[in-house]
């Protein structure tokens, strides 16, 4: 994943929305709003320290946070914040380094 | 009396009490003291006694979880009852009672909708769970979990760990986590939480005696609570310690296909192939081929002249006319039921249980979101739209799974207006097949325009919010048959059960009416919007009559008109619009009763048929106007 590498180095947090697919990372933070966004997205895995990646961003946002699939709207993925840096390998085999 | 469908499974509060249910009006049941095994099939510590309990009414046993983790299936295995099962989370919207034998003792076991949380803010589906729950409705809980998501259904268990009920952990489709590298060590995650934890494979059945034995020493859950640790990051540091990651060896096929359907560039020929595919089984196998065989075969050659026969040595004239006549039972009424819409029903159920059972629908949310929002809706509302279009009265239930009261009102008022249902859906594409494919489009372009033009309205009009578009997608699975074939029998069994005696009591209203001239008095005063507004012949008033009692009944009506060529292309066209557009059947129309109320029924009812009467009336002149023809 040559993105994921050439980025590694900014080790800062950067919205879902703003992702390529194919990117991986582990969620910071969800940014809490009025709504209750957050609740819902945290009772469905988002929540800091889930590894996330991913899968599509037109037309609707697709990722997979650990074995979820999710799909959301882009207002709703601009308030995920992810480090990439962070980012596993793809294989998913060395997963407990990073957790 | 509200005729429910299958998937409906009960309202949630329709079965009331379980202890009033009249198989067990005092169900004294005898129990085993808690943690205690049954003395016969184990030696009991001498430490602990058996305890003889006195129950007032059977232990109840809820299933609770997050949503598609199988609880419905957990449900059969346990109770050999079947409750509806697909691969989409909202598949379950009511409360399921059935009924087993745990050790020694007669349990009552509830089948709840999933849920994400327990407290804040929930849709309806959900509250019900927590009402059930929460109060003295559950004397155990047996959270259902899906083994791949360990971290969300920990954040669940230590909520449903507060309200202080016996519990036990089902960790079930192990089979398919393992296939995703994922494997749990499960009796140290149980001493941590100090309450059983059951591997299961609910589909095959596997795990279902461990969880039996289980059932019988439920734990209290031990979550330590500990300062600024919530509820996430206990589960979060739990999962973690307790599960094992390996190599996934998940099948490449059903990776690429998920990628397949989801991807614009291939998921939308995908769904053009689907709907193709839909309109070759249904359209042409079902409402042409097989009906063909049993209208013009089965009773056009065989059973009506034989009824006919029969009757004609029956003393009566009138009596002979209620049997085989033009309104007769068994001349129109039977072969409309069986003849015409059966066929198409059960081809119908069969593709739609299969597309549930993948897990494709929910993917269409996908693509649909951004029109759904323009409606006051997101994309999840694309659910309860497909599932209209097997029957608007389940899918008018299903609407419980959309988030605010706004949501759901604008769904059901959409399903009102304008989701054909499966027999409708089919009879339409019976008819119009025979005249063009234009037909097909006009009619379906003049009937998708026309609910987003609603939508879009209401969206503006109605007061309340719409919610953000968040979906879990279900994984792509291969579906199994018998499960399409098991849910095909059941819906076929209801169509049966709630349609016929609808049409043979529609008949014999038609009959009646016939008879003492109400037919003629029916056509005359519709006449001038019938013909006038609308352009077509006045018997079609009669058609509209059938089409209140189910719309299916009416289009099977239309059928019959139709093919004796009564009609012409356009007016076909015209009649099918006003009649998709038209009211919902009673059916329906109860059901909105009693979700909604009844003010917002009648407004609806009102609303709706303004709206097909005026677009039928400007489509029927436009058409004109244009001097198009089909």
């Amino acid at each position: 994943m040559a993105l994921g590498c050439s980025i590694s180095r900014f080790d800062e947090a950067r919205p879902l929305s703003s992702l390529v697919p194919g990117t991986a990372g582990v969620v910071v933070k969800v940014l809490r709003d009025s709504s209750g966004r957050a609740d819902r997205l945290t009772a469905l895995g988002v929540t800091p320290g889930a590894r996330i990646r991913v899968l599509q961003t037109f037309p609707g946002i697709v990722f997979q946070c650990d074995e979820t699939e999710l799909a959301v709207e882009r207002t709703v993925a601009r308030s995920i914040l992810v480090d990439v840096a962070t980012a596993p390998p793809d294989t998913g085999t060395t997963l407990a380094t990073y957790l | 009396m509200s005729p429910s469908p299958p998937d409906a499974s009960g309202p949630a509060e329709s079965g009331g009490n379980p202890a009033d249910s009249p198989k067990a009006p005092l169900g004294i049941g005898f129990a085993f003291g808690r943690s205690v095994a049954c003395p016969y099939a184990a030696p009991t510590p001498a430490s602990q006694t058996p305890l003889l309990t006195l129950r007032a009414r059977p232990l109840r046993i809820a299933l609770v979880g997050n949503p598609n983790v199988g609880k419905s299936l957990l449900f059969g295995r346990l109770t050999g009852r079947y409750a509806t099962v697909s691969n989409y989370p909202g598949t379950t919207v009511g409360i399921t009672r059935g009924r087993t034998l745990i050790g020694a003792e007669v349990c009552d076991v509830l089948d709840t909708p999933g849920i994400n949380v327990l407290d804040g803010f929930l849709s309806e589906d959900e509250a019900i769970t927590r009402r059930i729950i929460t109060g003295d409705d559950a004397d155990l809980v047996v959270q259902v979990a899906d083994a791949r998501n360990l971290r969300r259904a920990l954040m669940l268990t230590w909520q449903i760990a507060a309200l202080g009920k016996p519990m036990i952990l089902v960790l079930n489709m192990v089979d398919e986590a393992h296939a995703h590298g994922i494997e749990i060590d499960v009796p140290a995650l149980a001493a941590e939480i100090g309450i059983p934890v059951i591997e299961t494979v609910a589909v095959e059945g596997r795990g279902m005696a461990e969880l039996r034995t289980a059932l019988t020493q439920p734990g209290e859950p031990v979550v330590r609570a500990e300062p600024g640790k919530d509820h996430v990051r206990w589960a979060h540091d739990l999962a973690v310690k307790h599960r094992r990651l390996r190599r996934r060896s998940i099948g490449r096929f059903q990776e690429w296909l998920n990628q397949a359907v989801r991807q614009p560039a291939t998921g939308l020929p995908i769904l053009m192939a689907v709907l193709y595919a839909m309109y070759l089984f249904v359209g042409v196998f079902g409402a042409q081929t097989l009906v063909g065989l049993l209208e013009g075969g089965l009773f056009g050659s065989w059973l009506n002249p034989a009824v006919a026969a029969l009757a004609d040595r029956l003393p009566w004239a009138l009596l002979r006319d209620f049997i085989a006549g033009d309104y007769g039972l068994v001349t129109m009424g039977l072969t409309y039921a069986i003849a015409i819409v059966l066929p198409v029903v059960t081809t119908f159920f069969l593709i739609f249980g299969f597309l549930e059972d993948s897990g494709y629908i929910p993917r269409l949310a996908i693509f649909s979101d951004r029109i759904f929002r323009a409606m006051g809706l997101n994309g999840k509302a694309v659910l309860p739209m497909v599932l209209g279009l097997g029957c608007d009265t389940m899918a008018t239930m299903t609407t419980r799974m959309l988030n605010t009261p706004k949501e759901r009102l604008i769904a059901i008022l959409l399903l009102a207006l304008g989701v054909p249902c499966s027999a409708q859906l089919a009879t339409i594409m019976g008819i119009l097949g025979g005249i063009s494919f234009a037909a097909l489009l006009t009619l379906f372009g003049v009937v998708l325009l026309q609910m987003v033009a609603v939508g879009f309205l209401a969206a503006r009009v109605l007061p309340g919010d719409r919610t953000e578009f968040i979906l879990e997608l279900p994984p792509i699975r291969l579906p199994r048959l018998g499960n399409i074939w098991t849910k095909t029998l059941l819906r076929v069994r209801w169509y049966l059960g709630e349609a016929v005696p609808l049409f043979l009591i529609g008949t014999a209203l038609l009959f009646a009416l016939d008879r003492i001239g109400g037919l003629v008095w029916l056509a005359n005063i519709s006449r001038p919007v019938v013909s006038g507004w609308l352009g077509l012949p006045p018997r079609t008033a009669e058609v509209f009559v059938m089409g209140f009692l189910r719309r299916d009944y009416g289009a099977a009506g239309l059928f019959d008109l139709a093919n004796q060529g009564l009609l012409t292309g356009v007016q076909v066209v015209v009649a099918l619009t006003v009649m998709t557009l038209f009211m919902p059947c009673v059916a329906n129309l109860l059901m909105i009763v009693r979700e909604r109320g009844p003010r917002v029924a009648l407004a609806i009812l009102v609303f709706v048929t303004f709206i097909a009467v005026m677009t039928g009336t400007v489509l029927n002149h436009g058409l004109g106007l244009l001097h198009l023809s089909f």
